[in-house]
């Protein structure tokens, strides 16, 4: 149990020292999702700024009323709105698959990354990243389009067989814990191959993937059980947000809101990120002990 | 002997031999007729005009989901003039590849499945084996399917009898008929599911004699059901090891020697039986003290949700008190509620003295959805039930205004902003769910239509649902409630036990109303008019401006002359008269009354104040408006309501562009 404890620990020290990355991210995720909340806010503002209608979601929130919003056709209709959201989630993505690359570098760092460092690791590394990326969409499709598979089977043959609506419901969560569990394995080794390529260097992104493998044997659980035990923690802050916002915050305060949620995503990006800490800090510490096996030995000679 | 002895005595041996020649008396058949029994029901006097009496055996395999049935139907006559010909509803026959139900379903959609493939288990039949007319012997090979609406000819749900003889008026007639069902897997909320079965539309039904001729509609894709009031005696015979529960009250039960059961059951004054069996039901009985007498309610639940059996219980009972109040009482001793197997089809279903609910093994207090349904089916034993409208030609009449009652009593049990959701500061009341569904398709079909002839599953059910409702609540709020009340009062004590048309209901509305309300019903009920009242425009303008002198920044408040132009539109072609409030600011509010019969009106006001606020329909009378957000106008703007939306929405986006990128890179 010490050695998990050091790989969520040293995660979270690793973190520690280089929170400017999770900063800059997070004002990235906000200001690209400021940008594509903006179509909404701006035809809302259309329909709702000169209405006494809306006080039904201000002082509240009328469910009618906000269906009703969202199918006046000046709001451009849910596609609309929708699509301009998946645009920025999409930038959000493709801009972490190419910076990603220097934050690996600066956790590997014992010091503070310089900034040129950390954008030749960015350019070195983003066309490598995107070939382990489609490696990840095989093997994860593959592996998710199984288990998934199975569990849309095991809930036909408990439809056919079950009464009890709470019997399918339990198998049904059972099931996504275990996916969750074999995908988190699978994000992990792939984490860490993300981390050989940037650390060693490496243009062959199979041969990361096998390295990292390699490493984790023996290993598996406790990587596992490191990512699930940080992924709880996000989820119970993400919870406790949810009651705070729902119970503590006025319906009519948009500033209480606005903190109370930012704080929630700030700690989920910040959980994805001390996974990819505890990551580096696996691999550092098993290629330490690597270098210091295949140190050659220099006899001492008699005098 | 001489010659005339001769001739007397033989004349005297002819009369002799030509009486006893002449044929016996026959035997005469007992006379037929329906009882006058009471058992079931809280009245000394049947309540309707007994035209059926249904007597049927059946017994269940729940291994092949078949049914062999023996039924006796007595008909009596009252239409005024001899039948020869009888047609009869044969329903499950809907759940056949080509037949109207299937076909439109496929084509419109329908509340359960989508019909993306053909299934054995979805067929469905009911097969008359033998057709016999007592005192007119065997008829089944002249029995021939008829198609009344459309020239399907692979549509058999509706087949026809001719008789050799025919039935003088107020004469009776008895058909023994032997059927076989083959249930589907629950379509249109009959059928099986597991080992589950709720038995709706499963025997042979004749027609109703209706304004001079037959009413025997097909079975169609979004219609119900259209019967005469009788009597029932049925027995169901079921393996020993199923729970059943059916219309009207159980009268015996005997465990037979093979591993069966039968339950006997009677109903008097309704006009359908339906029946459920399945193992699993958990019971709760209660009593009801109803107006007329005591109600035995009978709750079936299924086992995973028997937490909720007292939330039934509740629902059923503040129903039952509302109902009796506001409309009048409820007269049969028995209210059967099922609560139906898991995923079948068979949620939220109304027969005479029986209803299924709707629920799930965890639904919390504040989604109210489970009180809904079960508020909404018991609706129906008044809507429906007593007041059997034609379902297939006006089904506006049982839903419409059972989901307008059903508002009402919500509304006044939980509160009518939370009538529905009351969750996690998130509110929904029931007459806002009606607006929901009224709204998508608000121009697309009247509400006085046939129930076939819907454009699509979505325009009848927002149609006949949720139009209805609002309609009818609008209306209350300009009649007044105390009078809508008294008008629904009066409509159902006039026609409860009888089969009313709209033209009763409405005119009903008028005359207790004592107001002309056919400019109303023209447009809201036949026409497909819309309404969209819109603020135009609410501007002050200084009566000073042209003056140099004059600088409105330094203006005094109240000081000022303004001259205040309003203008409130109406978009759409429903007229009707609203309210227009005008809110200045120095705290006056001008009311004005405007006609609604031009296309915009005009407000021109000369006050030492500005126009704050203009407001369409300020008591909020107008439920089916189109657009409720530009039925105001502030002039000042106020952005919190969009601020707090994009908030929800940019953490949406926000969460979602995280998640993408955790499992990705």
């Amino acid at each position: 149990m010490a050695y998990n404890l050091n790989l969520i620990s040293n995660g979270a020290s690793i973190l520690g020292r280089t929170k400017r990355y999770i900063i800059w991210f997070f004002l990235l995720n906000l200001a690209l999702a400021w940008f594509g909340a903006s179509a909404f806010k701006v035809h809302a503002a259309r329909i709702m700024d000169h209405s006494l209608y809306a006080d039904k979601v201000l002082h509240g929130m009328d469910l009618e009323v906000v269906g009703e919003l969202l199918n006046r056709p000046e709001l451009g209709g849910a596609e609309g709105c929708v699509a301009s959201a998946t645009h920025f989630a999409l930038l959000f993505f493709v801009l972490t698959l190419i910076f990603l690359p220097g934050v690996l570098q600066g956790y590997a760092s014992d010091h503070r990354l310089p900034r040129d460092a950390f954008f030749r690791a960015c350019g070195r590394n983003v066309w490598r990243f995107f070939r382990l990326m489609i490696f990840f969409l095989i093997i994860g499709g593959i592996v998710s389009g199984i288990l998934f598979g199975l569990q849309a089977g095991l809930g036909k043959v408990l439809d056919k067989s079950q009464s009890n609506g709470a019997v399918p419901f339990a198998a049904n969560l059972v099931c996504l814990l275990v996916i969750f569990l074999i995908m988190t394995g699978i994000r992990a080794w792939f984490d860490l191959a993300e981390t050989d390529i940037v650390l060693s260097d490496q243009n062959a992104s199979r041969k990361s993937l096998s390295f990292a493998w390699r490493m984790m044997r023996g290993h598996r659980v406790r990587l596992v059980w490191a990512y699930a035990v940080i992924t709880l923690l996000a989820t119970i802050v993400l919870a406790v947000g949810v009651v705070l916002w729902n119970r503590i915050v006025p319906p009519a305060s948009v500033a209480g809101a606005f903190i109370v949620s930012q704080l929630m995503l700030l700690f989920w990006l910040t959980a994805r990120f001390w996974q990819r800490a505890a990551a580096v800090s696996f691999y550092l510490a098993q290629t330490a002990g690597r270098e210091a096996e295949s140190a050659p030995v220099v006899p001492v000679l008699a005098a | 002997m001489s010659r005339f002895h001769v001739l007397t005595v033989l004349s005297l041996v002819a009369l002799g031999a030509t009486s006893q020649a002449q044929p016996a008396p026959a035997v005469v058949a007992p006379a037929l007729s329906i009882p006058s029994t009471v058992s079931a029901i809280n009245s000394p006097t049947p309540m309707s005009q007994r035209v059926v009496w249904y007597q049927i055996a059946a017994k269940y395999d729940p291994k092949t989901h078949t049914l062999e049935g023996d039924e006796t139907l007595t008909y009596h006559n009252l239409t005024g003039q001899p039948l020869d010909t009888f047609p009869f509803h044969l329903y499950l026959n809907g759940f056949q590849p080509k037949a109207d139900w299937i076909s439109e379903t496929k084509r419109d959609g329908t509340r359960d499945v989508d019909f993306k493939k053909w299934e054995k288990s979805y067929y469905g039949a009911d097969e008359i084996k033998t057709f016999e007319v007592v005192g007119q012997g065997d008829l089944t090979s002249q029995l021939q399917f008829i198609q009344p609406d459309d020239d399907n000819k692979e549509d058999h749900t509706v087949v026809q009898a001719k008789l050799k003889t025919p039935i003088p008026p107020d004469g009776y007639v008895q058909f023994k008929i032997k059927f076989h069902d083959q249930f589907p897997e629950t379509l249109e909320r009959t059928g099986w599911k597991r080992d589950f079965l709720l038995a709706g539309q499963w025997f042979p039904k004749v027609g109703v004699w209706w304004h001079g001729g037959w009413n025997c509609h097909q079975f169609h894709g979004s219609t119900e059901f259209f019967a005469d009031f009788g009597m029932y005696d049925v027995k169901i015979t079921v393996p020993q090891n199923e729970v059943v529960g059916a219309s009207g009250i159980r009268v015996d039960e005997v465990n037979n020697a093979d591993g069966t059961r039968t339950t006997t059951y009677h109903g008097e004054d309704i006009h359908d039986f339906a029946w459920t069996a399945s193992p699993h039901y958990r019971i709760m009985d209660d009593t009801y003290q109803g107006t007329m007498g005591p109600i035995k309610l009978r709750i079936m639940m299924q086992p995973a949700n028997w937490s909720q059996a007292q939330r039934h219980d509740d629902i059923l009972r503040n129903t039952l008190d509302r109902f009796e109040k506001w409309y009048g009482p409820y007269p049969y001793k028995t209210l059967t509620m099922v609560d139906p197997e898991p995923g079948s089809a068979a949620e939220g279903m109304e027969y005479p003295t029986f209803i299924t609910g709707g629920t799930n093994w965890f639904v919390p207090k504040g989604i109210k959805l489970p009180e809904l349904v079960v508020e909404h089916e018991f609706g129906h034993q008044y809507w429906y039930g007593m007041v059997a409208t034609n379902e297939f030609e006006d089904a506006w009449m049982d839903e419409g205004i059972n989901s307008y009652s059903e508002v009402k009593v919500l509304d006044s049990v939980f509160g009518p902003r939370t009538s529905v959701f009351n969750l996690a500061g998130a509110t929904m009341g029931d007459g806002e769910l009606q607006f929901g569904s009224y709204a998508p398709v608000a121009d697309l079909d009247p509400i006085a239509r046939n129930g076939w002839e819907y454009v699509d599953f979505n325009s009848y059910a927002g149609i006949t649902y949720g139009k209805t409702a609002i309609v009818l609540l609008t209306l209350e709020n300009i009649i007044g409630e105390d009078t809508m009340q008294r008008a629904m009062h009066t409509y159902f004590m006039r026609y409860r036990f009888t089969h009313p048309t709209k033209d009763d209901f409405l005119k009903t509305l008028e005359e207790v109303s004592g107001k002309n309300l056919r400019w109303y019903f023209d447009q809201a009920f036949y026409g497909t008019q819309v309404l969209d009242f819109r603020v135009m425009k609410a501007e002050s303008t200084p009566e000073d401006w042209y003056k140099d002198s004059f600088n409105e920044d330094k203006a005094k408040k109240g000081e000022t002359e303004y001259l205040t132009d309003v203008i409130v539109q109406n978009r759409e072609t429903f007229l009707m008269p609203v309210d227009v409030a005008i809110k200045f600011d120095n705290g006056e509010t001008v009311r004005e009354h405007w006609d609604g019969q031009t296309r915009w009106m005009r407000y021109v006001y000369h006050k030492k104040a500005k126009v704050e606020s203009v407001e369409i329909d300020p008591d909020h009378k107008i439920l089916f408006d189109r657009n409720n957000f530009n039925n105001s106008y502030t002039v000042e703007p106020n952005g919190t309501a969009t601020s707090k939306l994009t908030n929800y929405w940019r953490f949406i986006q926000q969460f979602f562009a995280q998640m993408l990128t955790w499992w990705l890179v």
